[in-house]
């Protein structure tokens, strides 16, 4: 066991505070206030993205072929980290470089590949994530959106939920079943499907999370080229698996969580706080919380890296986290008091952010169900 | 970063592994319990195998000695490890003779092994001192938690002092001590409660098919696994204030937690003297009252990330 990083993943984290020291604007905690969805942020991710692509870092996890460097799971965990940590200036596109391209790499024709990934790898493309279907949430293999085969193209109907950053993307990845007689696992099949085709509408759900959050996406006899379809017919189950995997722990929370805390802690030092007992009681707790979720996420990392096949320890690092986010951003509001309730203040930021941690990617009753059967050996029904 | 253990590793924790299989478990502490009395022939195996030096090996440190005391704890060995493989030598420099109990200077109170130890490694003031224990100094006291408890009174300024600063060295080790042993005991209770819901069927199923049990056991094994990676990695990094009492601070929280769940879905079975739960749950309470408990590793935690004088 080593829990030291190497030199060069201290020079990289080094290199790259540096830049975003100045590729940051003045105006980043503005711009950022109401997360990676937003308006504001996604317009700022197409200018960012291609910068740290001219450096090499935007895809550094990507094999060589494919216009990465290789780069170390670690040093794709650094990248997380500084980025989650300053509140995603990547935008949508951290989930691209995540797990899209690296789904595509593996499970795309060489078409898909040439048109999909150079875009990727510059950071010029924006992509959503067409899974959860208003009856098709946790229990995603319910999904109904059907694409009935019509000679070289797929005709698609039904709707998409929840979908965050489709508002501003080109592309969605897309869960659909082909086979209208199948159920459950079977006959669901994984489109790239470009989101101006027509047919294709998006609204807005406001939620009190931030603006422009969530989406719901209706398809009403979309033609979607056979061409588009990402692995074999019927059998995309083994695909979104896969993604998934890659997808749970894609985002450092910790981090965030851990930079919130220690920006709490300074506050609540200069107003005196941490002269009591019991607010020293709850700062360490969220400490110990955030630790805690960033030593499993590294476990994660740490099989990853080895080339292990996916394991429950991402669910087990997923469930920790979203218990540090949520002590760190209740935390934060009762550290701010009154002035917490200010919409865009910096309790409420992260609040709002916090919010969604126990259900996005995956409920944590989901989560929960699988470290009780694959991490415990616990029996189903 | 490597979170696999290395050949080396592998080959301590089966030569420790084998022998408290051949010297430890459940059965053999509950043998013990009602005598209150320390598993000599157990500590004497581990000092002959080097296991009480395994600290200050010279390719062996804090790391090696933080699975050791883990694997005892998991054994349910009644011998005092954490001071005694780890603490001790990370503090003094040394292992002492055993058993070695961990207390406060100007206390009377009562301490894990207090009425059996040979030494004591007090927190005095700003120094720790190593204290030689007379024969009969400590009282026993009986007690339902675990481990042998003894009443012992350690005045202050007494035994050899290992220097100024060393008492914060002390509480350091010895919380990563604490939450070593306390992983350590909390795999081990959730160990045998999973076999126990697997096993014990009610309804026409298996009372751990039910979600209600598997999602409140699955939260367990997040916060144990969590604990689990802080005392690997403070233990690699020298057992910092800051580290040391995030690891302690996590596991405390996470043993009130798996005493709470494993007695719950254990039942009365759980509470019986037949099954060996308790020989592992009640010693959770027992570390959670040292050093402030959860509080006290809390508070540190948070001081020594945002209040030390940097």
């Amino acid at each position: 066991m080593e829990f030291d990083w190497s030199s060069d993943e201290r020079a990289f984290r080094v290199d790259l505070r540096a830049f975003l020291a100045t590729a940051l604007p003045e105006n980043w905690p503005e711009i950022s206030k109401d997360g990676p969805g937003s308006d504001a942020q996604a317009a700022f991710s197409v200018e960012f993205c291609p910068k740290l692509a001219e450096r090499g870092w935007l895809t550094q996890n990507w094999p060589t072929a494919y216009g990465g460097n290789d780069a170390s799971a670690w040093c794709h965990a650094i990248l997380g980290e500084e980025m989650w940590q300053c509140g995603e200036p990547r935008g949508a596109q951290y989930m691209n470089v995540n797990w899209i391209g690296p789904t595509i790499m593996r499970y795309g024709t060489e078409e898909q590949k040439a048109q999909h990934l150079p875009p990727i790898s510059r950071g010029e493309v924006l992509w959503s994530q067409g899974f959860s279907e208003p009856e098709a949430g946790s229990d995603l293999v319910a999904l109904r959106t059907l694409a009935l085969r019509d000679g070289d193209v797929y005709v698609v109907n039904g709707s998409k939920i929840w979908t965050s950053y489709v508002n501003h993307a080109q592309y969605c990845f897309l869960l659909v079943r082909t086979d209208p007689a199948s159920k459950r696992h079977r006959g669901i099949s994984v489109l790239l499907c470009p989101l101006d085709l027509p047919g294709i509408e998006i609204r807005e759900i406001p939620s009190v999370v931030g603006d422009r959050y969530f989406h719901e996406v209706f398809f009403t006899d979309v033609r979607v080229p056979v061409t588009c379809r990402l692995g074999p017919e019927n059998e995309g189950w083994e695909v979104v698996a896969h993604a998934l995997q890659y997808e749970r722990v894609g985002a450092a929370r910790y981090a965030r969580a851990a930079l919130t805390l220690d920006e709490l802690a300074k506050r609540a030092a200069e107003r005196g706080l941490l002269d009591d007992p019991a607010w020293l009681d709850r700062f360490g707790e969220a400490r110990a919380a955030c630790e805690a979720a960033r030593m499993l996420v590294y476990r994660v990392i740490d099989l990853r890296s080895q080339g292990s096949p996916p394991t429950a320890d991402t669910n087990v690092a997923r469930v920790a986290n979203t218990l540090a986010e949520r002590l760190v951003s209740e935390l934060a509001l009762e550290i701010f008091g009154p002035d917490a309730l200010e919409y865009g203040c910096f309790a409420d930021s992260h609040f709002r952010l916090a919010m969604t941690a126990g259900v996005a990617v995956g409920a944590t009753e989901i989560n929960l169900n699988l470290v009780a059967n694959r991490f415990l050996g616990l029996p189903r029904e | 970063m490597n979170f696999e253990l290395d050949d080396d590793q592998r080959a301590i924790l089966d030569a420790v592994g084998s022998l408290l299989e051949q010297r430890a478990g459940a059965e053999r502490a509950m043998a013990l319990s009602p005598k209150g009395v320390c598993d000599d022939d157990l500590d004497r195996a581990l000092r002959d195998s080097g296991f009480a030096e395994i600290a200050l090996g010279a390719d062996t440190g804090a790391l090696e000695a933080v699975l050791v005391v883990e694997a005892i704890a998991r054994a349910c060995g009644v011998v005092s490890a954490g001071a005694e493989i780890l603490v001790a030598p990370m503090v003094a420099g040394r292992s002492l003779p055993g058993p070695v109990a961990l207390g406060i200077a100007g206390r009377d109170e009562i301490v894990r092994f207090g009425a059996h130890a040979r030494s004591a490694l007090v927190a005095d003031g700003d120094v720790a001192r190593v204290v030689d224990l007379e024969p009969g100094e400590g009282t026993a006291v009986h007690s339902n938690f675990g481990y042998p408890m003894g009443r012992l009174a350690l005045t202050a300024g007494r035994g050899e002092s290992l220097g100024p600063g060393s008492a914060a060295r002390l509480q350091s080790w010895w919380r990563l001590a604490l939450a070593a042993e306390a992983v350590g005991t909390m795999r081990a209770a959730l160990d045998v409660t999973l076999e126990y819901v697997a096993r014990r069927r009610q309804f026409g199923r298996a009372i751990g098919s039910f979600q209600a049990v598997q999602h409140r056991l699955a939260e367990c094994a997040v916060l144990v696994e969590g604990s689990r990676w802080l005392s690997y990695e403070a233990a690699h990094h020298g057992a910092t204030p800051e580290a040391a009492a995030t690891a302690a601070a996590q596991a405390m929280a996470a043993a009130h937690r798996v005493f709470n769940e494993t007695h719950q879905f254990t039942g009365a079975m759980g509470f019986t003297r037949e099954h060996a739960l308790h020989a592992w749950s009640m010693r959770l309470w027992s570390l959670r009252l040292e050093l402030g408990g959860a509080s006290g590793h809390r508070r540190a935690a948070a001081r020594a990330r945002w209040m030390s004088p940097s």
